[in-house]
């Protein structure tokens, strides 16, 4: 085993100790988050999770479960960089163009650190979704973003085998909706009223943080993921 | 020539006008008037009558600092207290209530310590009586020592299960069980496991009062483990949270409070998570729905919640107090609109809000918001009122029972042309907190037909008609 896969290996057994630790005290209360960490290899088999939200996605819905579970998985990832995030995490509130109509859509959205946010807001669109878990059929609005399969530039660091069947997207192992890739879930999403639009702009990380982000050129884009996802996300 | 100048005037005029409006805030600071305010560790603050004048004090608990009765003299707050009980600055207070539970009329006061984030403490909590003139903690006596809470815990609440005046307190422990004290042949007894609520969780915010039952019914937001709801079913409780979609078990409840979301004349509940979304839970279908949305459910580090009418316009505000992030406040308009005030006073960007409470404490007829700071550091008390014209309205609703003490977890409920509005008598409430045992109405414009029901604890209800307002009048059980 190399010396890479050994630290990767005690890393994320550290997660599952510590994340473990700080669950619920009460023994019936479900841990989501070991759950996903117990299940990386499955998700990852090259261990690469660079902008791998689509990843968690599909593997979460393989599962049956409720839809409050499927709320709770989609919590523990951020859906622009694949990481797993803390389970206690605080989400953030944004609203993101819908691909429908182009109306603007206020949610929560987890992410595992603050430049994801702003990428999240500018490169991807959300779109209503329907599914039926073990408790029914629900609507919940999700993240998408376009088929990135047929870029020549499609970037390096994310693994194209896990999104893509030559230019088309792999159904089977990311969720696709009108032939848009999912990323993740947008959590308590509905349309914007006025104050939740000025909230989100005057907030410092969605409101002026963002603006500063989202106009820097592209080859200036630092912190975060850098410009993976936006290059992945971003619509020719 | 004379229409530009007018113009011009206008314009000019119609700017000052509007940037002074715009520079408005709804709060004005009154933070002076408190005496002697040190920086220090505060936690829960409780409204209660501490010396027996029949006026109200803020009791702020202090975590190794002295917990202090603050009354309000000659425009100033200062502390009265000189007892060494009641001060008790070794101790680490940081949940308070307050109750008539030997039914002499006075209150006695509830502190709870806490020493360990969770499971076994060191000291025992107190149990105040002011017995002539003297503070005794009933927990010292002999015959109550076998009873002491030894468990880490948070909040507190007054429960009158009966109805009968004979108030308990639930005490919230965060990692042991769940305790229920209450006075029998002059002996404290822990009656939760009797009750059947002695159930070990992370307790944070719990409230009581007329949610399901008609009677005191206990609702209590926990951490990492699912909410309570506890209905009284002849004073013993059933807990329904799972079944009335309260439960919530994913969030870790914080402050939480009682009020009338819709002024429809009964209580909803509105509880917040740390970090997690903020609920507005109202009753439909025998189900509660959560009907919070953005801007009011983004998740906040949020310890205190407070609902009441700041402003004496006739609708309820909700202060929310947070921790290391500022805080916020909303007007609760109709069809259960939460609209965002945006405040300058009482926002505190840098405060370590660890309680808050409200209470009229200067008998003006607009409430006073004391809010408590500590926990990561040391801060002083902040005080703030609403900063509004002097021809407000208003209506103050004082019910005390058959023993003459507040009726704590009676409702008050206002019916006019315009609302059926449900108060709360404050049993505790909040995070750690307890507000005045005062139903506080402003009176909306154009209001008439105004009267007052009261249910009180045992569910008898008593109307009155009002011909005056601008005052509080004192309702007491038959």
């Amino acid at each position: 085993m190399s010396l890479l896969k050994k630290i990767k290996k005690f890393i994320l057994f550290s997660l599952f100790i510590s994340f473990s630790m700080s669950q619920p005290t009460q023994a019936t209360q479900f841990n989501y988050y070991a759950d996903l960490v117990g299940d990386w290899s499955e998700i990852f088999p090259d261990q690469n999770r660079n902008a791998a939200g689509p990843k968690f996605f599909k593997h979460i819905l393989g599962k049956k479960i409720t839809f409050q579970d499927f709320l709770e998985y989609n919590k523990l990832y951020c859906a622009v960089s694949g990481s797993l995030i803390d389970p206690n995490n605080k989400p953030e509130f944004v609203y993101l163009n819908s691909v429908e109509n182009g109306e603007k859509i206020c949610g929560f959205y987890h992410r595992c650190c603050v430049p994801c946010s702003c990428d999240l807001m500018k490169y991807s669109k959300v779109k209503k979704m329907n599914y039926t878990f073990t408790d029914g059929e629900k609507e919940f609005f999700v993240l998408t973003i376009s088929n990135p399969c047929g870029k020549d530039d499609f970037p390096m660091e994310v693994n194209k085998n896990y999104f893509c069947n030559g230019k088309k997207l792999d159904a089977k192992q990311v969720y696709v909706l009108d032939d848009r890739l999912v990323i993740g879930l947008f959590h308590n999403a509905s349309k914007c009223n006025e104050q939740s639009i000025a909230a989100i702009d005057k907030h410092e990380i969605t409101g002026q943080y963002c603006a500063f982000r989202n106009t820097a050129p592209l080859e200036e884009v630092k912190g975060g993921m850098g410009d993976i996802f936006i290059r992945l996300a971003k619509e020719n | 020539m004379v229409i530009k100048y007018l113009l011009k005037f206008f314009l000019v005029l119609f700017f000052f006008v509007y940037h002074n409006h715009s520079k408005a805030d709804f709060f004005k600071d009154i933070t002076f008037q408190i005496e002697n305010n040190d920086f220090r560790l505060s936690y829960g603050i409780s409204v209660t009558d501490v010396n027996q004048d029949n006026k109200y004090e803020f009791v702020v608990t202090g975590f190794g600092f002295s917990n202090l009765a603050l009354t309000y003299q000659n425009g100033k707050i200062v502390n009265i207290n000189k007892n060494e009980i009641f001060d008790d600055a070794k101790r680490k207070t940081i949940g308070v209530a307050a109750c008539d539970i030997d039914q002499d009329g006075f209150e006695e006061i509830y502190f709870l310590n806490t020493d360990t984030y969770s499971g076994e403490k060191k000291y025992s909590d107190r149990l105040i009586d002011n017995n002539s003139d003297s503070f005794v903690d009933l927990f010292e006596k002999e015959i109550n020592k076998k009873n002491l809470n030894l468990t880490a815990g948070r909040s507190v609440v007054c429960v009158d299960r009966n109805g009968n005046g004979k108030y308990g307190i639930y005490v919230a422990n965060y990692g042991g069980p769940t305790r229920f004290y209450e006075l029998r042949t002059g002996q404290i007894l822990d009656l939760a496991e009797q009750l059947k609520i002695n159930k070990i969780t992370g307790g944070r915010a719990v409230v009581a009062g007329n949610i399901l039952s008609g009677k005191m019914d206990i609702f209590a937001a926990n951490e990492r483990g699912k909410n309570f709801l506890y209905y009284n079913s002849d004073g013993y409780f059933q807990d329904i949270a799972e079944d009335y979609k309260v439960d919530d078990q994913y969030e870790n409840g914080r402050g939480t409070t009682l009020t009338d979301i819709f002024y429809r004349g009964r209580l909803d509940i509105v509880t917040s998570n740390w970090n997690g979304y903020h609920r507005a839970f109202v009753l439909k279908d025998n189900k509660f729905k959560d009907i919070a949305t953005p801007t009011y459910n983004i998740p906040t580090r949020i310890r205190t919640v407070i609902s009441a009418d700041f402003d004496n316009d006739g609708y309820d505000e909700i202060f929310m107090n947070n921790i290391g992030e500022p805080n916020k406040l909303f007007k609760i308009k109709e069809n259960g609109f939460f609209e965002e005030i945006n405040i300058k006073n009482a926002y505190e960007a840098n405060g370590l809000g660890t309680g808050a409470a409200v209470a009229d404490i200067d008998d003006d007829g607009i409430l006073e918001l004391l809010i408590a700071h500590g926990e990561s550091g040391m801060q002083p008390l902040t005080m703030y009122k609403a900063d509004i014209k002097k021809d407000f309205k208003y209506l103050r609703i004082k019910p005390l029972n058959k023993f003459g003490a507040p009726a704590r977890g009676a409702t008050v409920i206002l019916k006019s042309n315009l609302r059926n509005h449900a108060k709360t008598i404050d049993a505790g409430s909040g995070y750690l907190c307890q507000m005045e045992p005062v139903a506080h109405y402003g009176i909306r414009d154009g209001e008439k037909n105004i009267s007052i029901k009261i249910i009180w604890t045992n569910g008898f209800t008593e109307t009155l008609n009002i011909n005056e307002l601008n005052k509080t009048i004192e309702v007491t059980q038959k």
